[in-house]
Formats: C-alpha cells, structure tokens, sequence
C-alpha cells in the first residue's frame, strides 16, 4: 500500500463510487447552472482513473 | 454555500488517505536524510508530478482563477513565458550541478560553491519566508472556509494545521510529496469538470471570445504598449522582468521546487523531474485561468450569474468558488472544496518541509551544533516541522490582524529574491566567481530593488523616497525591480569577483561548468533524454504561445 499507484488508485475507485452512486440514485441532484448529471459522469472518469492506478499497481507487484 | 453529509464524506474520505499516507511512510524514516531529503528515492514520476503540486497552492489556483477573470489570457504568461522555459533550464543546464554536488539544500550549494556568508545570507531569509509563505497559505484557506462553509477561522486553520503536521512529521518530505502527488490528481480531477461546463455554458471559446473584449483572448496581440493592455506591461519589461528574472529566480533557485527534484532516485531522474513537470504545468492554465474568463463571459449572457462586488469593484478571488457553486451539484461540490483545500495544504506542506531542511542542515548544524550524531539531526528535523507549522499558524493570525504587514513582508522577499538567480547563474557557469563577488552582488542587487521600489510610483505604492518615475501598473513595477535588481547584482558580482582571490579549480569540481563532467544520455531511449524532452516541451510551449497569441 505504500506504492502511491496502489493508494492513489483506492482513493478514486472510492471517490468514483461515491460519485456514481450518487449520479445513479439520486440523478435529480443539480447545480442551478447545469443540466447534465455531472455527478455521474465525474465518477465515471475517476472510476477509469483509480482502475488504471490499481491495475497498475497490481502489475508492478506481479513483476 | 451549502454542504449535505455525502460532501462531508468525501472531505473525511480524503482525510484518511492523507494521514494514511503519512502513516504508511513513517517505516521508511530511519535517518536525517530519509526525514528531510526523502534519502533521494523517490521515483521520477512523482518527484515530477510532486514538483508542479508544491507550487499548485493557494495563491495559485485561486489567484490565477481571479487573474484570469480581470486580465484574461495575458494571464498564462504566468505559465508559458514565466515558468516553462526557467523550469526547461534548471532540469538541462543547473541540475547537474544541484544534484551532482550532493548539496541537500538549495543554500548548501551555495556553501559549497561560494562560502559560508553566501550561503547563511539566504538560507535566513529562505526560511523567514517559508514561514510566512505557509501562513499565508493557511490564512488564505481560513477565510475561504469562514466564507464557502461558515467554519470559523480558527477551526480552519488549526485543522488543516493539525492534518498537514500529522502527515509531514510521521513521513517527512516522503509523505509531503506522496501527498502532493495525491493532491494533484484530485486538483486536476477536480477542477477539471468545472472548466469544461463553465466554458461550455459561455458558449465555447468562440462564444467566450466573442463576449468579451479581445484583450481577454488573447496572450501576446495586445503586449506592444502598456497602455493597450489591463496588466499595463509592455513586451520588454513582460520578457525581461517576468519571463527572465522573477521566472528564473523563483524555477531555478527556490528549494521549495527544487528540493523535489533533489529527492529524486538518479540524476537522470533529478533532471527529468522538472521537464516532465512541465508537460502538465503548460496545460493548467485550462483549469484555473480560463473558468476565470468563462466566469466574465456568464456575466455578459445573463443567465444568473454573476460575481459578488466589494468596495464597488468585482471580487475576482471569489471567481472559482462562485463558479464551483453554480455548477458543481452536492457530491461534486464537496470534491471540488475537496480539491481546494488539497491546493492549501500542499503549498503549507511544501513549505514546512523546505523550512525544517534548510533549518536543519544549513542553520543548526551549520552554525547551533556541528558534528552530532545523525540521530540528533533527525530529532532536530522532527522538532523543526513542529515549529515551522507553530509558526505558520501565527503568521497566519498575524496575516489576519494586518493585512499590511503581509503585503510589506512579500515585498521585502521580493527585494531579496530578485537578484538571486544572477548569483547562481554566475557561481555555475562562471568559474572566476568568488564568494565576496556573489555576496556583495546579492547585497547590492537587494539594495537596487529597494531603491527602485523607493523612488518609482505605480497605482499608489512605492516612491517613498521620492518620485522619478511612475509606472503604468504595479505589475510594471515589480518586473522593472527585478530587472535593476538582477543587472545591478550581476554588474556587482563581476566586478568584486575579478578584484578577489577565485578559489582553485581542484575545489570547483561538480560545482562549475567546465570543471564538471556533464551527464550523458546517448543510448537512452527519447523520453529519458533532458536535451530531447526540453525540446519537445518547447515546441508545444510555442505552439500554445501562438494559438493563443
């Protein structure tokens, strides 16, 4: 865990997930400026971001 | 500005992996070194990523969200012209003499290279303004707290106090770049959604442009008189003052930046540290400079935002998080003050970090306690970030209870900066240069500031020794300080260096151009060649320079 891929990459799967669940359950929570469920989407792309940092990280230690 | 529990959450989320982090580190600490210099391990990515966060901090993002929102794109000199090719030069040309010496700190350098005045003159006033730098930081988040979430300034400060002491004394500089690499990430992730839907509500950067005057979309068109432009610079005093001096000065001398790349696992590494830096640096100005224009853009279109005024001028440093309000939904908000609050704490960890250091090696066992066993320096270290943050916190009372005495100290630091890089320049490329020369230089370049600052006027401030000169802005002041700043310690170290004693070549090696071999790369594939990846930045840098020109 001292790998910073490894922690990082936690840090925004959980973040993504928070983000998502949100987007998905409660997808009437809106800025008064926007129309778009950006909660949703921004948990997606961190999502994609901490999966990469975890796959990564799990690459390095099969190494 | 209203947060629900689920942006507590993700605040407290944030919390633990920063403490986490510390916490985890805290078995790699074993000597002074391991504390202070992170034992020069740290891999090339992260001293790289680390190198653009530890200056992503408060003044940043929120004043270059602010500055955008006044100036417009002339702000991204800030970047493209101030930091791009000083951050180029100290990876190709001034790390091999950094990282090659084996000094730990940016001062010890200057000790090994010059002497022992030299080098006590800036480390004291380094870690004076580390101090102040950092409180300043937390004063600034203070208020950001006090005003987004109605937190009292106490309870914000002595939080983020706590947290940023936790984490950098458990791990030192290993656990305060781990973390800056954390924070950078979130600050991208962040900010990076608000600027696509700030810009995108403006219309795009064709409706922004078409909006606002031409001024605020363009970099260079309007820089040919000062008079044309809202910065009140012109193109010699912009490049020379700004894109050479302060730009040089702060990239290339300031252990704050440079102490990340010294932590780095090879000298490959060290000088990749801040060209790969630069790669990011270059694109930042998308996050926090252009949401600033989009701001005034949404203004103009009247679709209900608009920027709170105080004292019958717009509040600019209000852009972001009124920005932030209008467009980030309850979850998304919480990362984004998430993000902030990470921009905060990584430039007061910078600081405390490069205090405890040079506190440390250049000023206890320099001149308290020399010849100590390194046990008794790694305490020392440890002690040294307890104070350093004690006393940020006060500077941060002191910056809330008078504002001037910030606004004067920032301007003394500028006096004693300003000159700074002529001295390094002379002392790595110059082998004549002596230690009287490069004191009496940096003396003389501090006093040329001052009087130039006495004696000019602009918006008001300066001319207290009498006027011969007004500037057009106070931008225009500072760049010409440092220009006569900067000749004037550069004329002086010449001329003392060629009237004393140079010290032999023999001593001079790994310190000096010339009398240090120069680290090779041939055979290492393009991205881990310096010369190669300076010129691939460059290329980009002037390709944004023109599409933005």
């Amino acid at each position: 865990m001292d790998d910073l891929r490894a922690s990082s990459g936690l840090f925004f799967t959980l973040l993504g997930l928070v983000l998502c669940g949100l987007g998905v359950f409660a997808p009437q929570t809106r800025a008064p400026l926007t129309t778009v469920n950006v909660n949703l989407y921004t948990g997606i792309a961190m999502l994609v971001f901490g999966g990469v940092m975890l796959w990564l990280a799990w690459r390095r230690r099969a190494q | 500005m209203t947060l629900g529990p689920i942006d507590y959450l993700i605040i407290a989320l944030y919390f633990v992996f920063v403490l986490g982090i510390g916490w985890l580190l805290k078995r790699r600490v074993a000597t002074s070194e391991d504390f202070l210099t992170s034992g020069r391990s740290v891999p090339v990515w992260i001293t790289s990523l680390a190198f653009v966060a530890t200056n992503l901090g408060a003044q940043e993002m929120i004043g270059m969200s602010a500055s955008g929102a006044k100036y417009g794109m002339m702000t991204t000199h800030f970047y493209w012209l101030g930091a791009i090719p000083a951050m180029l030069f100290v990876g190709v040309f001034m790390m091999p003499f950094y990282y090659g010496s084996r000094a730990r700190s940016v001062p010890e350098y200057l000790k090994l290279r010059f002497d022992e005045k030299t080098r006590t003159f800036n480390a004291a006033s380094f870690a004076v303004m580390t101090v102040f730098s950092s409180g300043i930081s937390m004063y600034a988040l203070g208020l950001l707290f006090q005003l987004a979430l109605g937190w009292s300034f106490t309870a914000s400060v002595l939080l983020s106090a706590v947290i940023v002491l936790i984490y950098t004394y458990l791990g030192g500089l290993t656990s305060a770049i781990y973390n800056e690499v954390l924070q950078f990430f979130l600050i991208v992730l962040g900010s990076a959604p608000l600027a696509i839907l700030a810009v995108a509500k403006a219309g795009g950067w064709q409706g922004m442009a078409a909006r606002l005057p031409d001024v605020m979309s363009h970099a260079w068109k309007y820089s040919g008189s000062s008079s044309a432009n809202p910065l009140g610079v012109e193109v010699f005093g912009l490049v020379a003052g700004l894109g050479f001096v302060l730009s040089f000065g702060y990239w290339c001398t300031n252990f704050l930046v440079v102490q990340r790349a010294l932590a780095a696992n090879s000298m490959s590494a060290a000088r990749r540290t801040p060209l790969i830096a630069a790669f990011p640096k270059m694109f930042i100005p998308f996050i926090v400079i252009v949401p600033g224009i989009a701001a005034m853009a949404l203004m103009q279109m009247g679709v209900g935002y608009t920027l709170p005024v105080k004292d019958g001028s717009y509040n600019y440093n209000l852009a972001l998080t009124t920005l932030m309000q209008q467009f980030y939904p309850s979850g998304l908000l919480g990362v984004g003050l998430t993000a902030l609050m990470a921009s905060f704490m990584s430039g007061m960890a910078g600081n405390v970090t490069a205090f405890n250091t040079v506190w440390t090696y250049d000023i206890y066992q320099g001149h308290i306690r020399k010849g100590a066993p390194d046990s008794h320096y790694l305490w020392v270290g440890r002690m040294s970030t307890i104070a350093a943050v004690a006393l940020s916190i006060g500077a941060a009372y002191l910056a809330q209870l008078y504002n001037n005495i910030m606004d004067l100290l920032q301007l003394v630091f500028g006096f004693v900066n300003a000159p700074l890089f002529a001295t390094f320049l002379l002392g790595m490329f110059w082998k004549r240069a002596t230690g009287h020369g490069a004191f009496s230089g940096l003396l003389a370049g501090t006093t040329a500031a001052t009087l130039t600052h006495g004696l000019t006027l602009a918006e008001g401030k300066g001319a207290w020794l009498g006027q011969l000169h007004e500037f057009p802005s106070t931008m225009a002041q500072n760049f010409w300080i440092a220009i006569f700043a900067w000749t004037t310690c550069f004329v002086v170290s010449v001329l003392v260096s060629l009237l004393t004693q140079p010290r032999p070549q023999a001593e001079l090696r790994n310190l000096v151009w010339g009398v240090t071999e120069m680290p090779r790369s041939e055979g290492a594939p393009w991205y881990e060649r310096p010369g190669t990846l300076a010129v691939v930045v460059a290329v980009i840098c002037i390709a944004l320079n023109i599409w933005f020109w």
